[in-house]
């Protein structure tokens, strides 16, 4: 009898769960099946064609906007990563008086809202001759992920051995071979959770791309796809077409890279 | 080596260790420094302004007189209180679920995953369906007609009372997921015993829920209510800017998007920085919340 009830209670439970997933995933299936009709066939609600994703590569330039997006993504990626693990290791390992103040203070770079510093960047990086320029938004994306990046390679060198370290520098390697030979290596973990954590977050932005890289040419995919709607355009199927497409390249990293976001968010709760 | 060379070889290798900290230090030090640090201090100074972009002129307080005198900004605020209010609601249902997911029923794993997907999809593109999801000829309406509620035929982001209403939802929607997953985490650090013990003595499942797991997950719930008020405060403009660009009226319009509103839309700097100012003082009290919270838990 008590069997029968818990075999009760769990199916219950798998049913609720399952039901989530679809909530969860409406938006995908909507976007993907939306996406294979004509625009007269989404209004009919039957049939399936290529037709939306013909008008979706006729107004807006998927192929050189996502090309635009990786450039901006993996630039500031890269840029990340390299002052975070060198900033990291120094900060873990190097410390130098008022290293602690220093530290503090670029962390304290996370409490800053995106909004209350953009119209004083915007102005700033316009007088740098950077505005629709990939180096302006690039290096702003660095800089507002620096931080967070920061502390996830600071707590992750204060968790390798100092003994490692000072045993290579007696054995005569400078402190750049240790970096590049030792610590390196031994971060790859947290480096790749700060790379795919990072590269989500740029490659799914909106707000930086929109102000800083307005013109056709330079535009990413998602504020292509913003701009298309905002253009009032009412081809639905079209507009889902781009969604999937603009979403399909975090969504790829993100599949692939799963486990390494979970650690990105529970070393963001210092565990 | 000699004995009385060994000081001076210590402190050559302080010396070094210190420079080669420094030189480590310096290129995070630039970046964040010239390109995080410099426009907050920007903000905070031409929020004092009359200031275009080109030339500022000191009015004193002028700008923050004027926006606590508009009677927008005070429904701009208030859109952020109900924000606010909904964030209850963003953590007790990923509480449930992730309680129900640590029951292990079959396929519990790609669940999880299903849930967490929404955190690699753009603002843009989830607000793109969500559109479509809530407008009046919508999957909302026909779901609602399907199961026989055809009677309540919704239009929520048409009216000024109901659309911060499909704004939440979609939010919680997409915050679902990230929350779920850090309750699991906590749940995972959980004594298995204490539920043994729980159920030896014949407590429920919902007595379990709040008398043992939510009191044992403190720390896990503030940490994930913290970061979703962060989220709800300053990650949702693109959201808001797909979805009803702050409208209809101001009925959307958060403290971010105010900002965008009468900066690059109005074109009143000054004012717009003071806004920033305002919004950055919210996000601090949050943060120092957190500490506290944090401290006081250590202790």
């Amino acid at each position: 009898m008590d069997r029968a009830r818990r075999q009760l209670t769990r199916t219950t439970i798998f049913l609720i769960l399952a039901l989530l997933v679809v909530i969860m995933l409406f938006p995908f299936v909507f976007m993907a099946l939306v996406s294979f009709r004509s625009y007269q066939q989404y209004l009919s609600g039957s049939g399936f064609s290529l037709d939306s994703w013909k008008v979706l590569f006729d107004v807006l330039p998927v192929i050189q906007e996502l090309l635009n997006s990786t450039i901006v993504t993996l630039g500031a990626v890269a840029i990340i990563l390299a002052v975070s693990a060198t900033g990291g290791f120094a900060f873990a390992k190097l410390g130098y008086p008022g290293s602690a103040v220093v530290l503090l203070l670029l962390l304290s770079g996370m409490m800053v809202p995106v909004q209350s510093i953009v119209i004083p960047e915007y102005v700033n990086i316009s007088q740098l001759g950077l505005i629709n320029q990939f180096q302006g938004a690039i290096i702003v994306y660095a800089a507002l992920g620096a931080p967070f990046a920061t502390y996830l390679m600071t707590t992750y060198f204060r968790g390798v051995s100092t003994d490692l370290i000072e045993a290579s520098l007696i054995d005569g390697a400078s402190y750049w071979q240790v970096f590049t030979r030792i610590m390196l290596p031994l971060a790859t973990p947290a480096l790749v959770t700060v790379a795919v954590l990072q590269f989500i977050q740029i490659w799914d932005d909106f707000l930086i791309g929109f102000l800083f890289l307005q013109t056709p040419e330079v535009r990413t995919i998602t504020v292509g796809l913003a701009t298309l709607q905002s253009s009032r355009m009412v081809n639905i199927p079209a507009l889902m077409a781009g969604s999937l497409v603009s979403a399909l390249p975090a969504i790829v990293v993100y599949l692939i890279f799963q486990r390494h976001l979970v650690r990105g968010l529970t070393m963001g709760m210092g565990k | 080596m000699s004995a009385s060379k060994r000081p001076e070889r210590r402190g050559q290798l302080a010396r070094a260790r210190r420079r080669a900290g420094i030189v480590f230090s310096l290129p995070v030090i630039f970046l964040v420094a010239g390109f995080l640090a410099i426009p907050i201090l920007q903000t905070f100074y031409y929020s004092f302004t009359r200031w275009n972009g080109m030339t500022s002129t000191w009015v004193g307080t002028d700008n923050y007189r004027q926006l606590f005198a508009d009677s927008t900004f005070w429904q701009v605020v208030s859109n952020n209180a109900i924000l606010l209010a909904s964030i209850p609601l963003a953590i007790l249902i990923p509480l449930i679920v992730a309680f129900l997911l640590n029951e292990h029923v079959a396929g519990w794993r790609f669940f999880r995953s299903v849930y967490f997907l929404p955190t690699a999809i753009s603002w843009v593109v989830i607000g793109m369906v969500a559109i479509r999801f809530f407008a009046s000829e919508g999957l909302l309406n026909s779901t609602l007609q399907t199961v026989g509620l055809g009677g309540i035929h919704t239009d929520l982001l048409s009216k000024e009372s109901t659309a911060i209403i499909a704004v939440i939802i979609t939010f919680i929607w997409s915050v679902f997921g990230t929350n779920t997953i850090i309750f699991i985490t906590g749940m995972a650090t959980l004594d298995r015993e204490v539920y043994e013990a729980a159920r030896v003595d014949g407590a429920g499942a919902w007595s379990t829920l709040f008398y043992i797991t939510i009191p044992m997950l403190m720390r896990f719930i503030q940490f994930a209510f913290i970061l979703t008020v962060i989220t709800a405060f300053t990650a949702l403009f693109s959201l808001i800017y797909i979805m009803t660009q702050g409208g209809p009226g101001f009925a959307t319009t958060t403290l971010e998007f105010f900002v965008y509103n009468k900066g690059f839309k109005t074109g009143v700097f000054g004012l717009a920085a003071a806004i920033g100012v305002v919004l950055f003082a919210v996000v601090f009290v949050v943060w120092i919340a957190q500490f506290r919270i944090f401290r006081d838990r250590a202790d």
